[in-house]
């Protein structure tokens, strides 16, 4: 099967700083991929660039079989954009702008009132229709925003950032809103650098930095990459030197540290830690509060990868 | 239509700044018709003059006298020093006649050269026989207009006939003459007036208008996040754009409808060639002020900025150009600095145009090249308009 969308060998500096670094990937149908990465890694200029806004170095940018172009209007007839930034008019009603948006592609008058009720329901903003963005709050905004960016209909979506700033009921309404247009046969890229909504949404991943891909799969192969399994966090009020270096040569411990009463272990691949280790405080006759076990995120992937922070 | 519908609810948000600036319009043209109120009846201006007579008020002396006492207004002020030049100092009164001892007798003996006694009379330099002291303003020259008049008069009948009478009889007859007077201008000067002044606050109007409404409305579809979304949309931007401008042409063309339609209905029509003209003029300058606009939209994208640039360009413009008071009160160096404003030239063709009598090549030439200049306007803001869009798409 075709992809979709190909990038190869995408390349775009800002006079000697390269944002964009020989990046190729594909985007397959019906599928969310997820572009993580930290500020200024070069995914909005990589969107940007795919979109045609940005002039770019070298390489080749295919949308369904054809080469993006910026008069490439038969192929922007099924493209969906929704920006970081709101872009909506001030003066129009919520109503107003998602029909403008949506007019700038559909010409169908009875079409389009279908589509904006369709995007309206989707985003969850049915009883504001009538209002005036500057009446909205800061996620009502942003759900309004991917409206106006989602509403012909399209079967490639942009979704760059679009919870940066929302209330956490908004975000959920947001990323169920995306997960329905993934079922109804979209497309989607997803740029974020929130890992939490990748690991919930995306199923695949890429992880951008310095303009360059470091690593790109699903969610469990990315954390395959990272050579921890599993974490485990305990609430100890006192812990001597002595337990913490006994700890430390456990089966599997590739690290433990103790901070402020809280016990931190990450252990390699293996069975059982969480187990060997609460008998061995039962043993020991250390008192603990609570004791929980996770397994490692995107963030950790990232951290194996480039010694820092997913939001440094 | 989505663009021009958007475009049209976009307006709607404006509209409260149009009707304001139309009020204007209305609100102080229709002050200006009421405290110019004009005629072309005339009445006489009389000067206050004070007589003082040191001779005998017989003979030609008294019908001098009659004669100032029927055309001005004489004044009864003590004769001092002191209350004589109080009544100048103060202009209670504007000319005062010394009438000396020797008037009559030196009128009378015309035995030697009359003419060049008359130059005499009326020289400051010899005071025999006559003394002038004026405040030197307009109803004094008034004043010394008609003191001359008579002396004239004087002069030449007193080369004629030896008689005192006689030369009294023939002074009042003469004085007596009327003649009638016809207006022959078939121009209503009155509504031409009031039809300049409509036109040159009409500059005002449609500037600030145009320039406030279209930067805003302009602001709106260029903002950068919205026009992002214009490009990647699958509309061609080329075709947005002119969809934008032909809004954009649009409303100032019915702006300018709506203004000419309020001219016919507060000062009333004006004869074609006229008409014409006016309706050409501010055609152009309407033109020019949506050229003005864009240029401006491009420079600022910044909302709260817009409303501070009006002031400056429209209301400055205005002020500078003759638009609120007639071109002749402004000091030369203003209207100096408005000869690179289109407003100075609009407004120069207005007044143009009031004092024409007749059509013809020579009355319409500097008309047209002003016409021509604020043409030259337009393509200098429509090239520096295209200039700053490609150094900005460079960016």
């Amino acid at each position: 099967m075709k992809p979709i969308l190909s990038v190869e060998n995408l390349t775009k500096k800002y006079k000697n700083f390269i944002a964009v670094d020989d990046l190729s990937f594909n985007v397959n149908k019906g599928e969310i991929l997820g572009l993580l990465g930290p500020n200024g890694s070069g995914k909005s200029t990589t969107i940007n660039c795919i979109l045609s806004l940005l002039n770019f170095e070298s390489g080749k940018i295919t949308i369904f079989n054809k080469e993006m172009q910026p008069n490439a209007y038969d192929i922007k007839k099924d493209i969906g954009v929704v920006f970081q930034e709101v872009a909506v008019f001030e003066e129009l009603t919520v109503f107003d702008n998602i029909d403008y948006f949506c007019g700038l592609y559909i010409k169908d008058k009875t079409l389009r009132k279908k589509y904006i009720e369709d995007a309206i329901k989707l985003v969850g903003l049915e009883e504001f229709k009538k209002f005036y963005p500057k009446q909205l709050s800061g996620g009502l905004l942003r759900r309004l925003n991917i409206a106006c960016g989602i509403a012909h209909k399209p079967k490639l979506i942009f979704l760059d950032e679009p919870t940066v700033a929302v209330d956490p009921q908004s975000r959920n309404n947001i990323l169920d809103g995306i997960k329905k247009l993934r079922d109804n046969g979209a497309t989607i890229i997803y740029t974020t650098h929130y890992m939490e909504e990748v690991e919930i949404l995306c199923d695949r991943v890429i992880i951008i930095d310095k303009g360059k891909i470091i690593a790109s799969g699903t969610n469990d192969e990315l954390k395959e990459l990272s050579k921890i399994e599993e974490k485990v966090t305990v609430e100890i009020d006192n812990l001597d030197d002595k337990v913490l270096d006994e700890i430390k040569q456990f089966k599997n411990v590739d690290e433990a540290t103790y901070n402020s009463g809280i016990l931190f272990i990450t252990y390699k691949k293996g069975k059982n830690n969480l187990s060997s280790l609460i008998d061995y405080l039962k043993k020991a006759d250390i008192h603990y509060d609570k004791i929980y076990s996770e397994r490692p995120t995107l963030n950790d992937v990232f951290l194996y990868l480039t010694g820092k922070e997913l939001r440094d | 239509m989505t663009v021009f519908k958007t475009f049209l609810q976009v307006l709607n948000k404006y509209k409260a700044t149009v009707i304001m600036y139309t009020v204007m319009l209305v609100a102080f043209c229709g002050l200006n018709f009421q405290t110019s109120e004009s005629n072309i009846n005339f009445t006489a201006s009389k000067p206050d003059v004070l007589i003082i007579n040191e001779g005998e008020e017989i003979g030609i002396t008294k019908a001098f006298i009659d004669y100032l006492d029927e055309r001005t207004n004489v004044k009864d002020i003590k004769n001092d020093e002191e209350s004589i030049n109080d009544a100048l100092f103060y202009r209670d009164v504007n000319y005062i006649v010394y009438i000396k001892p020797n008037f009559r007798d030196s009128i009378l003996d015309n035995s030697s050269n009359p003419s060049e006694q008359f130059e005499k009379y009326i020289s400051s330099v010899d005071r025999t026989i006559i003394e002038i002291k004026t405040t030197g303003d307009y109803q004094a020259s008034i004043a010394d207009m008609l003191v001359k008049k008579y002396l004239n008069l004087v002069d030449i009948y007193s080369r004629t006939y030896e008689d005192e009478d006689e030369i009294i009889k023939h002074i009042n007859e003469t004085l007596s003459l009327e003649v009638d007077t016809e207006l022959t201008s078939k121009v209503d000067t009155n509504t031409l007036s009031r039809v300049t002044f409509y036109y040159n606050f009409l500059s005002y109007s449609v500037l600030a208008g145009c320039v406030y409404v279209i930067c805003l409305i302009l602001s709106s579809f260029k903002n950068k996040e919205i026009n992002k979304r214009t490009i990647i949309s699958s509309m061609d931007y080329k075709k947005f754009n002119m969809k934008l401008l032909l809004s954009n042409c649009l409303f100032a063309g019915i702006l300018w409808l709506v203004y000419v339609a309020l001219e016919f209905v507060l000062v009333g029509s004006v004869p074609n060639g006229y008409l014409i003209i006016y309706l050409t003029n501010s055609f152009i300058f309407t033109i020019c002020s949506v050229t003005i606009a864009f240029l401006i939209s491009n420079l600022i994208n910044n909302k709260n900025a817009i409303n501070g640039i009006v002031n400056v360009v429209a209301l400055g413009s205005s002020f500078l150009c003759g638009a609120f008071v007639p071109m002749e009160w402004l000091p030369d160096f203003a209207l100096t600095i408005a000869h690179i404003l289109p407003s100075y030239w609009y407004i120069k063709t207005n007044e143009l145009l009031k004092g024409v009598e007749v059509f013809n090549s020579v009355s319409l030439e500097p008309i047209i090249i002003n016409m021509l200049i604020l043409i030259v306007f337009i393509i200098v803001f429509v090239i520096l308009t295209n200039i700053v869009t490609k150094l900005k798409l460079k960016k």
